[in-house]
């Protein structure tokens, strides 16, 4: 994953304890026993495992949809397969809320989810406008057209395309950049380089970059299809991997260890994804440094302009943590014990505070969505940052600041329920 | 007695003896830090108008002196950045003044991507287009890369170009002026500064931060001791110009002297005296110690002897932020939030 970082802490504007309007919260229908903090923790871990065996569900129908694309590379096949993927990240994006904090994921996640990549790696890319990491000698490596790839002094045999190849050349040569697998490659695969900087409009791969024979365009078909076809296949095994983690009735899986170990622990760990994940990476990682920088180099999903969904559905996850709810993708509902009602039962106000501050981002978030996929007048991600647009920048900025607001609460609730100190101690621990 | 302080004295009276003396000692911490923070503002005020005085001297007349002057002049006001870069809150987080002045890091070299649309584009950059150009534009960085990039030193846009000339000169004006308006701004927040208990903890966090930011980002990432083990300089701060040591040493000289002296206060007031006392002592032995600054970090990372060098600033500093971001932070009961490096 990338180490992207920059050092100035986002204010935390601490808000005057103030009654800012009254969530109505449906899921908060006469619990049978009040909640715990063991019973909190357990169904935290039912709500990781419903959301990775939907990632993994969406995961499953984007590899048979690739091998559709790859069997028969037909305009209408391609556009499925786009579909498939945009569908995937619906529920892979709610997942993120588990990986601060849980070391098994945070462990596993890059070979799943890293960007920004360098795509010169992976595929063709066109060289005018194409900034890559600085110092990063894969960057232009292109596994596709190559059978044996030199990077950094060491020379790679890349002739057979298995998944088990493309784990191993993430990162190759040293460099975080060089992103060999997981969403972000797939996507680059699908829609290739969104040529129009602030513009509107994505990548506009065409279908033919996966024809047979003379039809082929950009060179080297077959080979991106094997590439396509690998890639899919070990983001199924991956998420196959993670499902198996929290599952219920496994001795020896993370569940486990998550559930025997103190609830104190595990309440820390869902404070600390819910915080890290809102301040540090959603709103400062993922927006403020692509807004203030004016750097689409820095958007999230940034071949197939669909990142006003990533962050959509980012936020989403942090909600779903802290209500102990989860919308699954066939439309079921999961819920149970709660943050929420641990936070209720020490300090109603702050409970209602906090969730009208989720209510609040998912509303600037949402109102992100709805700019980006507006019919009349779309305003995809990239737009909203390009200098000079007032409009767009305020979109970003309120979306920023809800977070900001809302992890000054969790904060306030990690305190409320006697957690001292938010940064993850694992020390003595196996996770 | 600040209203709160009252409060906690009427209900509680056996405790009130030592809340009036950390009070006092918070406040005599806060009045140092105020003062030595507005200095270091002034400073860089001072300097970044020196630099953009001498950007248009060298822009009107460049010769071999001036060109010499104008890098020195740049130096000179990014070191007085670095020394009080420290500060995390108050008026340097209005219009986002700290990544102005420096946009950091950047692995995907924004700042040459920007550089070459404003030196390539045909309407004039004017203040206002620097204005609207994004943070990557508008500090030392951009003028780092005006002044030093071996790719733009051998083209036909190397400075003295016009259309350079005109990107550095505005540039070097909106880091002045901002620099201006900083300094005035933390003049105005005195008041408040003083009187919001909260800044105690606020000041105690920065510098914590910044050490963190040190020992991690500045000198064991670019040293290959993290993550995946390669060494590389792109990621230090300053490497166009071989002066990110000087950078780290001009922090680390900030903070012992604007943040320390508070610091030491509080912890002598709680009784830490032992503490406070190794904490002075380690700054003291870093920056004793510290390796040739001048040698630019790239040559000390190819060099396996050199290596050494960095090698052991990286122990004094790594001891540093031990002393301070744990054992002081617990004797002060500071707890630490979440901030931005919480994510990946």
């Amino acid at each position: 994953m990338s180490t992207r970082f920059h050092p100035l802490p986002l204010t935390l504007a601490v808000s005057a304890l103030a009654f800012a309007g009254c969530s109505n919260i449906p899921w908060a229908s006469a619990p049978a026993e009040p909640a715990t903090k063991a019973s909190v923790v357990e169904h935290y871990a039912t709500l990781a495992h419903a959301s990775y065996e939907d990632a993994l569900t969406t995961a499953r129908a984007l590899d048979a949809a690739t091998d559709r694309l790859i069997a028969e590379p037909t305009t209408a096949n391609l556009t499925a397969a786009r579909q498939a993927w945009l569908a995937a990240r619906v529920p892979y994006q709610q997942t993120e809320v588990f990986r601060f904090g849980n070391t098994v994921v945070d462990d596993w996640e890059g070979q799943l989810n890293a960007w920004p990549l360098d795509e010169g790696l992976i595929d063709y890319v066109r060289a005018d406008d194409y900034q890559h990491e600085l110092g990063n000698a894969g960057a232009t490596a292109n596994i596709i057209a190559s059978h044996r790839l030199t990077v950094g002094g060491e020379t790679l045999d890349v002739a057979q395309l298995t998944p088990e190849l493309l784990a191993r050349l993430n990162e190759v040569g040293g460099s975080e950049a060089n992103v060999a697998t997981g969403y972000h490659a797939v996507e680059f695969l699908l829609w290739g380089q969104d040529l129009n900087g602030f513009n509107n409009g994505a990548g506009e791969r065409p279908v033919t970059d996966y024809a047979r024979g003379s039809d082929c365009t950009h060179g080297n078909c077959e080979r991106r299809g094997q590439y396509l076809d690998a890639v899919t296949d070990l983001l199924v095994a991956d998420l196959e991997w993670m499902v198996a983690q929290w599952a219920e009735g496994n001795d020896g899986n993370y569940r486990a260890r998550l559930t025997a170990a103190s609830a104190d622990e595990g309440i820390q760990k869902m404070l600390f994804g819910m915080g890290s994940l809102s301040l540090g990476e959603l709103a400062g990682e993922r927006m403020k440094v692509a807004l203030e920088a004016n750097s689409y180099e820095d958007e999230h999903d940034c071949f197939s302009d669909n990142t006003h969904n990533s962050h959509y559905y980012n936020g989403q996850g942090i909600q779903n943590v802290y209500t102990g709810t989860y919308r699954r993708v066939d439309g079921r509902l999961v819920s149970g014990p709660s943050l929420s009602d641990l936070v209720e039962q020490a300090n109603p106000q702050l409970d209602e505070q906090l969730n009208s501050q989720l209510d609040a981002s998912m509303e600037a978030l949402g109102l992100m969505k709805a700019h980006a996929e507006s019919s009349q007048h779309p305003m995809a991600f990239d737009t909203m940052i390009a200098p000079g647009n007032t409009q767009g920048a305020e979109i970003v900025n309120n979306a920023i600041l809800a977070l900001v607001q809302q992890t000054g609460s969790i904060e306030q609730a990690a305190r409320e329920l006697g957690i001292a100190a938010l940064a993850p101690d694992d020390a003595g621990h196996a996770f | 007695m600040h209203p709160i302080t009252r409060l906690l004295c009427a209900s509680a009276l056996v405790t009130c003896s030592t809340v009036v003396v950390a009070n006092a000692a918070d406040t005599g911490a806060r009045t140092h830090w105020h003062q030595a923070i507005q200095s270091g503002y002034e400073s860089l005020a001072t300097d970044a108008a020196e630099l953009a005085t001498v950007a248009t001297g060298y822009c009107n007349e460049p010769t071999p002196e001036s060109r010499e002057r104008l890098q020195s002049a740049w130096l000179d006001a990014f070191l007085a950045w670095q020394r009080v870069r420290y500060v995390n809150f108050g008026p340097v987080e209005n219009s986002n003044l700290s990544w102005q002045f420096q946009f950091w890091p950047d692995p995907k070299n924004l700042v040459a991507r920007k550089a070459s649309y404003l030196l390539g584009t045909d309407e004039p950059v004017t203040d206002e287009v620097i204005e609207q150009s994004g943070v990557a534009v508008q500090g030392f960085p951009m003028v780092e890369y005006l002044l030093f990039d071996e790719q733009l030193n051998g083209s036909e846009n190397a400075l003295p170009a016009t259309r350079n000339c005109e990107v550095l000169t505005a540039v070097t004006r909106h880091m002045s002026s901002n620099s201006r308006t900083l300094a005035d701004n933390w003049t105005a927040f005195k008041p408040h500064y003083l009187e919001t208990a909260q800044y105690r903890d606020a000041t105690i966090k920065a510098g914590m931060t910044a050490l963190e930011i040190l020992e991690e980002r500045r000198l064991a990432q670019p040293m290959g001791l993290r993550g995946n083990g390669k060494r590389n300089p792109y990621i230090t701060d300053a490497w166009r110009s071989g002066n990110s040591l000087m950078g780290v040493e001009a922090t680390i000289v900030g903070l012992q002297q604007q943040f320390l002296p508070g610091l030491v206060t509080l912890l002598e007031a709680g009784g830490n005296l032992a503490l406070a006392e190794r904490i002075r002592h380690q700054f003291a032995s870093v920056t004793e110690n510290f390796p040739q600054a001048h040698v630019p970090v790239t040559n000390l990372l190819g060099d396996d002897s050199q290596f050494r060098l960095l090698q052991n600033l990286y122990v004094d500093v790594s001891q540093l932020t031990t002393l301070v971001n744990d054992e002081a932070a617990v004797a002060l009961g500071v707890v630490r939030g979440f901030n931005s490096s919480d994510g990946d």
